[in-house]
């Protein structure tokens, strides 16, 4: 550029000035307004649309769909159309050039020419590469694959409520609802094994968190303990691992409180005249004392499903005897209260004691008492209703029920 | 007062400053002219949040996440904190973008702005630099991951590309050491030098001028 050029870009600048405004109070005025707005769109996204939960990291879980921050995807799809002996000129070469063009833009246009209409090439450049940008980053939102649904434990109380759920799929079969131990029933290969207690004060005085996680996580082999970790083949990630050692610290040891706002609420004690719920009391019970067993995956169950309120209604090969609404005879309260059911021709057990090992504590086998006996209502409105009419008395039948079948010699599953 | 003022001016030359730095004229322009400032309100924005971050996030894998959590649920106000500098670095990417594109087609990188234009790109890179090493902090699934790709690309430069991506991530794999590292450039190095720059790019535009909305003979 030579000296005539630059005197005429500053006479026109000088005059550009002279129609100008003064930077104080009027472009300060506009930057302000502006930066306010801008702010408020901050303050705005924070409050409505918040951060969206993560699972903390984990090496281990590799099936994770990688996905980089929003503005890097275009570059990120871009690859995808470089054939692979070539990523490099994709990842380095062309990026590279882009930067160095992009600083060295104003030594190689060094036209005097600003107005936009006499620069179509260039602004004709810039805007293809923009459109390409945009339409690769669409392109990618579009095309990765909705996430997986995980639930993310936000809280400590999130996290002992999914540990508690994942204990009851994954652990209760072996170490039982209350990691009280004993002989394990029906899980082939370890049948008549004996474990030990993992909720005695021995044990939770001497394994720490990072102990536990690491017998989850890679089993004990040796004695029967499957691998639950992804490393070593199993089902759970390493936040499902923690979320199962934070339910079994906060609920078994005594030296720990959980925090006030952690607490969930334990099942109240039996009461007379209470009529408990599906969707509050007998899920609960049902998901830590029986759907270890009775859920999709585990053949052997007589296809009892446990999972939902439907499924406890309508699955099984004795579908029609299991929860008979107001009669005690239902198979489900007849095996609860350890009475297995026989066949009536050979006298042979058809259907064991439930759970298979252990009675339930009465409290519970209360509770399936009066929940069949009040036609098994699903909701609390439905139970609320029920409680505030005089609830049916055990009648004469239950009697029989309950005390019929133990006169006979029945085969306990221990025995 | 007046004279506590006189004092301090005969000093600190605040009427000059004022003069210098307020008190020009300019020429007219439109709103586009103010994506310059919304992107150094935005910054020092990210500035003010993240000392408060800073606080209580501990950047080691074993404590990132939970001190995060601690952050979105224990400390009064952090979910606020947090949540202004994560939508805060998005922002702050389109605005310093879109005032790049205003630049561009304005010609306002030509004569006598040129050097201006060059520590704007460096400030671009700075961005997404902040980004790219803010994003690991959190130690979860998708800063994980999204690291280890990221740094995985950078170590398909040819030659030299496995020494970068150790260099990157402090060994072969991503790990403590990686933490570390980001977390050193995300708080002190990146910011540092993009302070420097800021410094330099306000000081080149208040000296030569906000360029003028150029006409059709231009
Ligand atoms: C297939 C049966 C089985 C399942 C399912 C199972 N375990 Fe175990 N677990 C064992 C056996 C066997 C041992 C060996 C201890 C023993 O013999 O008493 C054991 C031991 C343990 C120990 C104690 C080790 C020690 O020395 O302190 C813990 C803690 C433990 N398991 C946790 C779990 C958790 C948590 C789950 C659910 C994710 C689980 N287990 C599922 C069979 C099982
Ligand atoms: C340790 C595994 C295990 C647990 C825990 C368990 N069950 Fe079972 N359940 C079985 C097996 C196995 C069968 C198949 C019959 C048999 O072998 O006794 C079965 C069958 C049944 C049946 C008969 C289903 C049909 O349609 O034939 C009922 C009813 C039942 N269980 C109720 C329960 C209840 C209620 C609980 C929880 C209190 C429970 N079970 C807990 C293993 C278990
Ligand atoms: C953190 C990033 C940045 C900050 C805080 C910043 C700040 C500013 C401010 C306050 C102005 C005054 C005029 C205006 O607001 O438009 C300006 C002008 C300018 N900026 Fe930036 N900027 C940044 C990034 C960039 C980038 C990425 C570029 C281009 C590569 C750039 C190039 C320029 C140029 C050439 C001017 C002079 C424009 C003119 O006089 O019309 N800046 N910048």
């Amino acid at each position: 550029m030579n000296e005539e050029q630059k005197k005429a870009y500053k006479k026109k600048y000088k005059e550009a000035k002279q129609e100008g405004v003064r930077f104080w109070p009027h472009i300060i005025y506009k930057d302000l307004l502006m930066s306010f707005a801008i702010f408020l769109l901050l303050v705005g996204l924070a409050t409505f649309v918040g951060i969206p939960l993560e699972p903390k990291a984990d090496p281990s879980d590799s099936s994770y769909i990688p996905r980089p921050e929003w503005y890097f995807l275009f570059l990120f799809e871009f690859l995808k159309f470089i054939p692979g002996q070539l990523e490099w000129v994709g990842t380095v070469v062309i990026p590279g050039l882009a930067i160095v063009a992009l600083f060295l833009l104003p030594f190689y246009d060094k036209s005097q020419v600003r107005f936009w209409k006499k620069r179509k090439i260039g602004i004709s450049i810039m805007g293809v590469i923009v459109l390409a940008m945009v339409g690769l980053t669409v392109r990618a939102v579009a095309t990765t694959p909705e996430m997986e649904e995980t639930t993310v434990a936000s809280s400590v109380r999130e996290q002992v409520v999914q540990g508690e759920d994942l204990y009851s799929v994954h652990c209760v079969e072996c170490h039982g609802p209350d990691g009280e131990g004993g002989e394990i029933q029906g899980v082939e290969g370890l049948e008549g094994v004996t474990v030990k207690s993992i909720s005695s004060r021995d044990e939770m005085y001497t394994r720490s968190d990072e102990t536990l996680a690491a017998i989850t996580n890679y089993g004990q082999q040796d004695l029967g303990m499957p691998p639950y970790g992804l490393a070593y083949g199993g089902p759970l990630t390493k936040a499902e691992i923690e979320a199962i050692v934070a339910f079994m610290r906060y609920t078994w040891d005594d030296r720990i409180e959980l925090p006030p706002e952690a607490v969930i609420a334990t099942l109240p004690a039996w009461e007379e005249g209470f009529v408990p719920s599906y969707e509050v009391e007998i899920s609960r019970i049902v998901k830590r004392n029986c759907f270890s067993c009775h859920r999709p995956g585990k053949d052997d169950n007589n296809n009892y499903l446990m999972g939902s309120y439907e499924e406890i209604l309508t699955t099984g090969d004795n579908v029609e005897n299991n929860l008979i609404p107001g009669d005690l005879n239902s198979y489900v309260y007849q095996t609860i209260t350890g009475n297995p059911i026989l066949d009536p021709d050979t006298g042979e057990v058809l259907i064991h004691q439930m759970p298979l090992t252990k009675l339930m504590k009465e409290d519970y086998i209360k509770m399936f008492e009066a929940w069949i006996l009040n036609d098994m209502p699903e909701t609390v409105e439905e139970a609320e209703a029920l409680m505030a009419t005089p609830t049916p008395t055990p009648e004469p039948t239950t009697e029989e029920a309950t005390e019929e079948p133990a006169t006979e010699p029945t085969i306990t599953p221990e025995g | 007062m007046e004279n506590a003022f006189k004092w301090l001016d005969e000093r600190l030359g605040l009427n000059e400053i004022y003069a210098e730095v307020l008190d020009r004229q300019v020429p007219k322009v439109n709103w586009w002219f103010t994506l310059g400032s919304a992107s150094l309100f935005l910054a020092i924005m990210q500035g003010v949040t993240g000392i408060f971050l800073t606080i209580y996030y501990v950047p080691s894998p074993d404590h990132a996440y939970d001190s995060i959590n601690y952050i979105m649920n224990g400390v009064q106000f952090g979910w606020l904190i947090r949540g202004i500098h994560h939508w805060g670095a998005s922002l702050l990417v389109v605005t310093v973008f879109i005032h790049l594109l205003r630049v561009f087609f304005y010609g306002a990188y030509k004569y006598p702005r040129e050097f201006t234009w060059v520590t704007g790109v460096v400030l671009f890179l700075l961005t997404l630099g902040m980004g790219f090493t803010g994003y690991l902090l959190p130690w979860n699934q998708r800063s994980f991951w999204a690291t280890m790709v990221g740094t995985e690309i950078a170590g398909t430069a040819p030659g030299v590309g496995g020494f970068i991506l150790r260099v990157l991530r402090g060994g072969t794999d991503l790990s403590a050491v990686t933490l570390a590292r980001f977390f050193s450039m995300h708080i002190w190095i990146l910011p540092a030098v993009a302070m420097l720059t800021v410094g330099t790019h306000l000081y080149l535009v208040i000296r030569l001028g906000i360029s003028h909305i150029p006409g059709e003979d231009e």
